[in-house]
């Protein structure tokens, strides 16, 4: 709990930092991380590989706007995916692939998971679509019913996609963190950095991973997808994820004759014509199946479970790496087969000299790419000289992707040269303050979701204020709740969806609500801001479902706080306390860090958030002062994974520090 | 001019009829003689095919505006008045005898355009030389030790379309569609070269391409090897050409069976994995579907019509989102070290992608014991029907390494419902895949083979294949049928979603992708040495092989090559390449036309593919095969 809440109030700190910066237009200085909070444990919460406090600060404005709009979507999208009753699982993590993660700490938070979940779901379920259903709910309903059901399909995929926020460390010890979604590939992702570096967009540009348990290191290629293979990584990992130039990534297209032609002496290679390197590449890459270089010669293979290094003669072939056992012939018939690589990849090794007793530091080794730490199911390969290892490295990569790797080439040098002949474009495009969302995909993504979105996300910048309006019109729903009488028609069902409709929009909203709503928000009395209160009521919702009856108090009480607004009603009332700035931080602070969603209604009926609430309560407590100014509904947006939750928490307790 | 009486057989007569005498003049054209010839046989029938053999000289007389005198005919010459096109028997590469009408009095590089236009006619649309370009060469059958596998069928072919007859049907039918494959016994039987040179004798018996067959001594149904001879296969179109494609498959098939070729376990079980689902899916197709291209327009109507049900529906469509589970009691083992502890009865849950299971079927509500994420793990099945074990073997990758863990079926069904959707769930696909139930019966029907092959090992029916015709004798030696078994299901595992021609596709696929394929072998004396040693020929290189290491020496590849000639008086082939580098070499046991025309050929297919002509240009491939002026 200390972790989460720590960590929201860093991140909340940042986010206003952000927005004021925004405001002045001077992002420049992000300010540096809150120092107060101990990032190592903080690590553990983040998603999994990166540090997710650290590369919140290190988002720029518009990761941020579209991060926000991807939640945002996220939500959308679980909504649907509830709807539909199917696969709980990656609806609940949207941002956070491992929700799963048991913590002790977690367990309030993952009960108000679960219990939001299916508080969405009920909500959809009953009304389908409140906002539009505004006028007329029950015409509008069957409308946007069949509407939502052509779009079902595509939804449910949607509602699948994965993102990821990661830090990519880039040479010269800065890093840039970005948002991947699951559907981006590589290349994409290169693209991305290309535009966030400005460094000249050679072909050699790649983005490894680092596995300091094993000392290896491995350029993914272009075509892969990203978001796999790092959803892996185990929680504490400390693989990174770096951005580098690799001569060795696309040699073989250059000078396919070193590894095609290997066994020719040297110099004979080395003035080659190019028109002669081209049929080389037509022969190999281009026939009816990849020719894979004939490598063969004596590499040294780690003997399973032992320090002891073995020679023996291995060669490759398109099915796999072989090696001849002793005494036998080099022919097909005797070869044994080491690994095929159909589930293995190929990864370098640094300092296998000390680590495994290695005959020379130009080791690889081929292990199943989940696989993190020393095992048995890794081969261990040792070569006498480190072009021998490129070789065969190369090699294997060639057997494993085959033309791919060759159609991989083929886009990056028509990327880099267009991007040569675009620079000046570019560079003055991202210079300008909007740059444009992360990447097309993850705009895709976002255009599902309800509609303020997207186009807010696009505009954030310049619209300070268009935004609010859109969220106004999603609001629509909570005016409703706010007479309450949709309470009564169906008690437990009605509020609930408002609840979840409205917070979808407000994230994107509050994002570029923030650069401006600033200075709303410090008058705020209490809650005025309308986003605001939308945002809050989130939490609520889940334990609304659970508990009906409390659901009932609430009402009344919204209404004193905020005519607008039913839902916020509910999370004012515990909050009511807080408000006071100095008591609140205290006893409900607490209750922001982590628990916070389900206490604002509840508190009095739900005893157990309260109190795991306390614990995260100091640390936040700690924190939370200096963020203190803003609050930041745009994290607010609960798609029901941790992270969402987390946002909430940290939401309200911005809150209650007001 | 002084006329003189010339002796022609006219093989219409009779073979027992005498010659006739003609009297003609020595500047009397050869029209002029078939005229008088025909006048005086009084046969009234169609000679325009027939046309002037002279025995002697070993060649035809076709211009039939020469003069007997310009063509060197003189009273001593003996003629035969023979028709041009006579029957002749192809050994197809699927092992089946083609009998159809060829030209023997064209180059032998003609004639078999003929024959391959005629085989393919079903596709009109193509350019009519097309087929040229796989390159199917004669083969000599008179000095070959074998007879092909089986001589399926002799068909009278000269048809206008296939589908004129259900005959004709028939034969298309056959050349289109792969062959079951034959009994193991028969395959051990057959001619295997257990040597590269062994190797060389095979190529030694390529036909002249720019002589005709009767030039080089084919008589009338004769019989004849087809095979594709140059291993560069361009526009390999599966759309446009079912004969070709099944041809080239039926060729590498053999190859690989007879070890013309060697490939290493791994490989033959994954070839031997293809053919049993080439052969499954060939046996199950009819005529109409043989079209290419069917199977996977059927697979996309399938998947379109979900799509379409999907949507009419959704409510319903949304409510079998909700995806199927497999549940049943299943024995659970996890190998430990220093644990001897075996299988143990779990009540287990398959959903989506993930097996989990519990103490008992009571307690299946709440927590499981394991939940085991399946995606990206490896599928390896432990079978032996016989002793009815149905294992399914997991190797789930975790961080720490991989997990092992073995599941145990009671029974055939139970296996193929789990171990189909373990395999979907590997690729991160759930039950609710179209794929899943065929792939359930895939592997209910391997499973039926091995059983059918363990109660009766004679029997061969539609059904059952002994997996022993699917690898090559050396396997055969090495494996039982209970052994191989598991080996090939295994790596059909991987195979058996393709359709009919993306299978074959494959099976080309790794065929060209091993190391010695496209490589023809020849005997050869290098100049200045003393020793035999074996030239290859590939479609990018010479490779020179010391037959005493049984290793490559040397390889030159033909875009260095400067020039290459024929010395015919001492019979040598020389070369030139880039750099001064100078070889030369005679043929130990082929005619060195042989070699020559191999390299021109290949030369003269990389031409090909740069421009991409429909037409071939065969000035171009006898100027380059023909070894008459250097290039």
């Amino acid at each position: 709990m200390d972790d989460i809440d720590a960590m929201f109030s860093d991140m909340l700190q940042e986010m206003d930092l952000l927005t004021q910066s925004l405001g002045e237009e001077a992002e420049s200085a992000p300010l540096p991380k809150p120092p107060s909070i101990p990032d190592p444990q903080e690590m553990n919460f983040s998603i999994g590989f990166t540090d997710l406090n650290a590369s919140l600060h290190d988002l720029e404005d518009n990761d941020l706007d579209a991060l926000m709009a991807d939640l945002v979507a996220d939500i959308s999208a679980t909504e649907e995916k509830f709807a539909t009753e199917r696969d709980t699982f990656t609806g609940s993590a949207p941002v956070a692939p491992k929700p799963s993660q048991p913590q002790s700490n977690f367990s309030l938070l993952a009960s108000t998971d679960t219990s939001r979940p299916a508080t969405s779901y009920n909500s959809i379920a009953a009304p389908p679509l409140p906002p539009a259903s505004k006028p007329s709910k029950d015409e509008l309903e069957e409308q946007m019913k069949a509407d939502k059901i052509k779009l079902a399909l595509e939804k449910l995929k949607e509602a699948k996609v994965k993102k990821l926020v990661v830090k990519v460390e880039i040479m010269d010890g800065s890093s840039k963190t970005l948002m991947v979604d699951e559907r981006q590939t590589v290349r994409d992702v290169i693209d991305n950095l290309f535009e966030k570096t400005h460094c000249d967009c050679n072909v050699d540009w790649s983005v490894c991973e680092t596995n300091p348990d094993l000392q290896t290191e491995r350029g993914f290629e272009d075509h892969e997808n990203l978001v796999e293979p790092l959803s892996t990584w185990t929680r504490d990992t400390e693989n990174k994820v770096l951005f580098q130039e690799k001569i060795d990534k696309y040699e073989v297209f250059r000078n396919p004759q070193n590894f095609y032609l290997w066994k020719k002496d040297k110099k004979s290679l080395k003035d080659m014509k190019d028109k002669d390197k081209e049929q080389l590449l037509e022969e190999n890459f281009c026939g009816a199946s990849v020719i894979v270089p004939d490598l063969e010669g004596v590499l040294y293979l780690k003997e399973d479970g032992k320090k002891s290094w073995k020679q023996r003669y291995f060669l490759l072939r398109a099915s796999g790496l072989y090696y001849s056992p002793k005494g036998k012939t080099k022919a097909s018939r005797d070869l044994v087969c080491l690994v095929q690589f159909d589930n293995v990849n190929v990864y370098y090794c640094k300092e296998y000299r000390i680590k495994y007793k290695a005959p020379t530091d130009h080791c690889f080794i081929l292990k199943h790419p989940q696989i993190q730490k020393e095992s048995q199911y890794i081969k261990y390969l040792c070569c006498d000289d480190e072009w021998t290892m490129t070789l065969w490295v190369t090699g294997i990569r060639i057997a494993k992707y085959g033309k791919q790797l060759y159609d991989n080439y083929k886009a990056a040098v028509r990327k880099a040269a267009g991007s040569a002949t675009w620079a000046n474009r570019t560079i003055q495009a991202s210079s300008s303050a909007s740059t444009p969302s992360p990447t097309p995909k993850a705009k895709a993504a976002n255009g599902h979701a309800p509609q303020p979105a997207v186009e807010t996300k696009g505009s954030g910048n310049q619209t300070s204020f268009p935004p609010p309006p859109p969220s106004m019109e999603i609001l629509p729903p909570p005016p409703p709740d706010p007479s309450f009488p949709p309470p009564p028609p169906s008690m437990e069902i009605l509020p609930p969806p408002p609840p979840d409709h409205m917070l979808p929009p407000p994230p994107p909203n509050t994002a570029k609500v923030n650069k401006f709503p600033p200075p709303p928000q410090f008058p705020q009395s209490s809650f005025p801001p309308p986003p605001m209160d939308d945002l809050p009521p989130p939490p609520p919702p889940p334990e609304d479902a659970e508990l009906p009856p409390d659901f009932l108090p609430p009402p009344p009480p919204s209404l004193t706080s905020n005519g607008g607004e039913a839902l916020p009603p509910p999370p004012p009332d515990p909050f009511a306390s807080l408000p006071p700035p100095p008591s609140a931080p205290q006893n409900f602070a607490s209750a922001g860090g982590a628990p916070p969603p389900p206490p604002p209604p509840p508190p009095p009926p739900t005893p157990a958030p309260a109190p795991a609430a306390h614990k995260p309560h100091d640390s936040v407590r700690k924190v939370a002062p200096p963020p203190l100014k803003r609050t930041t509904p745009q994290l607010t947006a609960p798609s029901g994974g941790d992270f969402m939750s987390e946002l909430m928490t940290a939401m309200q307790k911005k809150r209650s520090h007001q | 001019m002084a006329a003189w009486d010339l002796t022609v057989t006219v093989e219409d007569l009779g073979p027992d009829a005498p010659p006739l005498q003609i009297s003609v003049a020595s500047d009397l054209h050869i029209g002029g003689v078939i005229l008088k010839l025909v006048e005086q046989t009084n046969l009234k029938k169609d000679w325009s095919d027939h046309a002037l053999w002279w025995e002697q000289k070993q060649q035809w007389l076709l211009r039939t505006g020469w003069t007997l005198d310009k063509c060197g005919v003189h009273a001593d010459a003996r003629l035969v008045f023979t028709p041009q096109h006579k029957p002749l028997r192809l050994g197809l590469p699927n092992g089946a005898t083609l009998k159809m009408r060829a030209c023997f009095s064209s180059s032998a590089f003609r004639t078999v355009m003929g024959i391959c236009r005629v085989l393919s006619k079903k596709h009109l649309l193509l350019p009519m030389m097309k087929n040229k370009d796989s390159s199917e060469e004669l083969y000599d059958l008179t000095d070959v030790p074998l007879t092909a596998g089986s001589v399926q069928a002799l068909y009278n072919g000269m048809p206008a379309h296939f589908a004129d007859s259900p005959k004709t049907e028939a034969v298309y039918k056959m050349l289109s569609v792969s062959l079951p494959s034959s009994a193991p016994e028969a395959i051990a039987k057959l001619y295997r070269p257990a040597s590269v040179v062994d190797k060389t004798h095979i190529h030694t018996r390529w036909l002249d391409s720019s002589r005709s067959l009767m030039q080089q001594g084919i008589q009338e149904n004769d019989k004849l090897w087809l095979r594709f001879k140059y291993y560069t296969f361009h526009d390999m179109d599966p759309k446009y050409d079912a004969v070709r494609l099944t041809q080239l498959y039926e060729q590498a098939r053999w190859a690989i069976l007879l070890e013309d070729i060697d490939c290493t376990e791994e490989e033959m079980m994954l070839f031997g994995a293809l053919q049993y689902h080439i052969g499954k899916l060939s046996l199950s197709q009819d005529m109409v579907s043989s079209c290419q291209g069917m199977d996977d327009l059927e697979s996309a109507l399938k998947s379109l019509e979900v799509k379409m049900v999907g949507d009419s529906n959704s409510t319903d469509m949304l409510e079998s989102m909700t995806a199927p589970e497999l549940n049943d009691y299943l024995k659970i083992f996890r190998p430990k070290r220093l644990t001897l502890k075996g299988y143990k009865q779990y009540w287990c849950k398959f959903q989506d992608t993930s097996i989990s299971y519990y103490k008992s079927k009571e307690d299946r509500y709440g927590e499981p014991i394991q939940q085991l994420n399946l995606k990206g793990c490896e599928v390896a099945p432990d079978v032996n029907v016989a002793g009815q074990k149905f294992c399914i073997k997991l190797l789930i990758p975790a961080p720490e390494g991989m997990n092992e863990i073995y599941l145990r079926c009671e029974n055939e069904k139970q296996y193929s419902q789990w171990m189909a959707a373990c395999k979907l769930a590997s690729k991160g696909l759930t039950l609710l895949d179209i794929s899943y139930q065929s792939e359930v019966k895939n592997i209910q029907t391997f499973l039926s083979m091995q059983r059918s092959n363990s109660a009766a090992p004679a029997a061969q029916t539609d059904d059952s294949i002994n997996t022993h015709s699917l690898v090559s004798p050396r396997y055969q030696k090495k494996y039982k049928p209970k052994q191989l078994t598991p080996r090939i299901l295994e790596a059909y595992q991987n195979v058996a979603q393709l359709s009919l021609t993306s299978a074959i596709l494959k099976f080309l696929q790794i065929w060209q992708a091993l190391p010695d394929f496209g490589i023809s072998y020849f005997m050869v004396r290098f100049k200045g040495s003393r020793k035999d040693e074996v030239l290859g020929i590939a479609n990018n290189r010479l490779i020179r092989i010391d037959l005493g290491i049984g290793d490559v020496v040397k390889t030159w590849r033909y875009n260095n090559m400067r020039q290459w000639n024929v010395n015919w008086d001492i019979r040598q082939v020389a070369i030139e390449f880039d750099g001064n580098i100078n070889i030369a070499f005679s043929c130990v046991n082929a005619d060195c036309k042989v070699v020559h025309e191999y390299i021109g050929g290949y030369i003269f297919m990389s031409t090909r593919s740069r421009q991409q002509s429909d037409t071939l240009n065969e000035e171009l491939f006898h100027k380059l095969t023909g070894g008459h002026e250097a290039l």
